[in-house]
């Protein structure tokens, strides 16, 4: 299994344009917990183009995107949530999809 | 020997001095796999690969101040290269300034001698163009920190001797030998195309146990889409599969490592372009389960492998079908000796026998008598491996060379199914190789069958897909209400579908240690190991193939 780390990754973007370019992008990485806040499980090198991907869409003036690492998947990139309201679903993790 | 273009890039001087088989594979073979270093790398080069700065020409008045991303070259070097950065003084002076990652290490030189080659073949260009240039300095961007290469005589000799090996070994035919036990080896991106330790062992330049230096395996895996009149689309980096406008299934495309459709099910043209661009491919089945095409990308790369193997399949390729065979009949009697409830020995016996004549075998014909007869005995006693309370539909399991189209029992229907997956995987291996899977070496290529993944999937038919077939069956995944009968022939239900799926996959997950190697692999790493290890054979690296066995 390549090794993957869950992140937690939220931003604050100025200009509308550029959010919805940075949602879209973030969203090809990770599921939506909230509406500018995303898990994604990402190896090294896919963090690493993620990263790349938003580098050139925002403005690193005004922009913000915080990335928060929370450990595996499978642990404690589980057990560290707690919900208060409504229960979103945490992203699955491995095996193949079958529709 | 074939003609190689003029201008080498300064960055495969580089990676011939790291390793002269690395930089046929790269440049030679153009094969390619990234890593963190890569990918890294790429990264910090974000800065200097956009063009800038003003470049006048040496006899201009004006002097080279600071230039970024200039492109260089020189019929009379042949070679090429895209200078980072150029730095000039006021004397005319200028040093080529090349980003690297990471830190430099701590050698008296200051840094490793492919980055001083490479950039002494910078510096050897701006010379060439008429510019001053007698030092060159390697940018460590994780350090921070900037490494002065004095072009003294002692470099630029080395780096000319190079350049001449360099084209020497790009004129042969075949990859040099992978480096011995090199501590350089677990840290290049192309070390699961390569497989040096374990080329090295089969070839006997190394007496050493392989190390495990596969590179660890993608978190992807296959989307399987059996629901009918789905359309399958991209958004964004994502798949979704949609039913009448509502999404049923969203998947991060780098989850993904290939698409299989069963039956009537659209895939949207953006999707397939983005696949292909990810080189995942797409797979297509029959609605029963019979694997009917599969697209990708462009074709591999690997011209020369495709060579070999029409040649060794234009001379008969026994050799071949003989350790094929031999290692599905022992995989077979391994697999009864260990499932069965009522172990019967002379069957065994019989098997071992039948494996070693298949080893000895004088042609193809006798080679498919044998196995004909191994099949008939392993069969005849695969119910015994079976939970005999289990009911299932249609007649009962008989083996008379196994029907099919439509199979008339259910334990037939369920191998069906899971060897037609077992050959669609081996298919997508074979091509991601770069193999012709059409042109086997114990199958014929005929009737449109993919031979060559028919040959491959020999080995694993028991150990994966007969072994899903048990599973399934013994633990109750299956039942009576997962298959439908239609005029005495039987077939699996969507749900009986996605279990048998779900079941196939877990397989392809399984770790066991490797016979030959010692460490330990998942199925779907071997698929790919093997058929790595018989183009090494084919390109004359390693003796023999040596098919995967199990005790």
């Amino acid at each position: 299994m390549a090794d993957r780390t869950r992140f937690l990754v939220a931003y604050d973007i100025r200009d509308d344009g550029r959010l919805r370019q940075v949602a879209k992008c973030v969203e090809g990485y990770g599921n939506r917990l909230q509406y500018s806040v995303f898990l994604c499980d990402l190896s090294a090198v896919e963090m690493l183009r993620l990263r790349t991907e938003l580098r050139d869409v925002i403005d690193h003036r005004v922009d913000s995107i915080a990335f928060v690492e929370l450990g595996s998947p499978d642990s404690r990139g589980r057990h560290c949530f707690d919900f208060m309201g409504m229960r979103p679903q945490l992203p699955r993790t491995g095996g193949p999809t079958i529709v | 020997m074939g003609t190689i273009p003029e201008l080498v890039p300064a960055r495969m001087v580089n990676e011939f001095a790291y390793c002269p088989r690395l930089f046929f594979l790269e440049w030679v073979q153009a094969r390619w796999a990234d890593n963190r270093d890569t990918v890294e790398g790429r990264w910090h080069h974000r800065a200097v690969d956009r063009e800038g700065g003003r470049v006048p020409s040496p006899d201009d008045d004006d002097d080279i101040r600071r230039a970024r991303s200039v492109l260089l070259s020189s019929d009379e070097l042949g070679l090429v290269a895209r200078v980072d950065v150029i730095e000039g003084d006021a004397d005319g002076h200028v040093i080529p300034v090349d980003t690297k990652r990471g830190h430099p290490p701590d050698t008296p030189a200051g840094a490793w001698e492919p980055e001083r080659v490479q950039v002494c073949v910078q510096g050897l260009l701006l010379r060439d163009a008429g510019y001053r240039c007698d030092q060159g300095v390697l940018y460590f961007a994780g350090a921070r920190r900037r490494v002065v290469v004095d072009f003294d005589d002692e470099l630029v000799d080395r780096t000319l001797g190079l350049l001449q090996e360099l084209r020497a070994v790009a004129a042969t035919d075949s990859a040099p030998p992978p480096l011995v036990d090199s501590p350089k080896c677990p840290r290049c991106s192309l070390v699961g195309i390569c497989l040096p330790d374990e080329t090295n062992m089969l070839s006997a330049r190394s007496e050493a146990r392989p190390r495990r230096l596969m590179p660890a395996a993608s978190a992807a895996r296959p989307l399987y889409v059996t629901e009918q009149g789905v359309y399958v689309g991209k958004k964004g980096g994502r798949l979704e599969v949609r039913e009448d406008g509502d999404v049923v299934a969203s998947v991060r495309l780098i989850d993904v490592s290939q698409v299989s459709v069963f039956g009537n099910i659209q895939v949207g043209t953006q999707a397939i372009r983005e696949l292909f661009a990810r080189e995942i491919p797409v797979c297509w089945f029959s609605y029963g389960g019979w694997f009917a095409g599969i697209a990708e990308g462009l074709p591999s790369k690997h011209v020369e492998l495709r060579r070999r193997q029409v040649i060794v399949a234009g001379q008969g390729g026994l050799e071949i079908a003989r350790i094929v065979v031999e290692g599905k009949i022992r995989n077979q009697r391994t697999f009864l000796r260990r499932n069965s409830r009522d172990r019967d020995d002379r069957v065994l016996d019989q098997l071992r026998d039948l494996a070693s004549e298949a080893g000895d075998a004088v042609s193809v014909p006798s080679l498919l008598g044998i196995e004909g007869t191994a099949a008939r005995l392993y069969f005849d006693h695969f119910p015994r491996m079976l939970r005999p309370e289990a009911t299932l539909p249609g007649a009962p399991f008989r083996f008379d060379g196994r029907n099919r189209r439509p199979p008339l029992d259910a334990v037939n229907c369920l191998l069906g199914y899971c060897y037609s997956l077992l050959v669609k995987d081996l298919t997508v291996t074979a091509l991601a190789v770069g193999f012709d899977p059409y042109l086997g070496f114990y199958h014929r290529p005929r009737f449109g069958r993919p031979a060559l993944a028919l040959d491959l999937a020999e080995e694993f038919r028991s150990l994966v897909a007969d072994s899903v077939v048990l599973q399934v069956i013994n633990n109750g995944e299956v039942g009576e209400s997962d298959f439908v009968v239609r005029a005495g022939g039987v077939g699996l239900t969507s749900g009986g579908r996605k279990a048998v799926l779900a079941a196939y996959e877990r397989r392809l997950d399984h770790e066991i240690r490797h016979p030959v190697f010692g460490y330990r692999i998942t199925y779907r790493r071997v698929f790919e190991v093997q058929a790595r290890l018989l183009a090494a054979h084919l390109l004359g690296e390693v003796p023999e193939y040596v098919t995967f066995v199990t005790r």
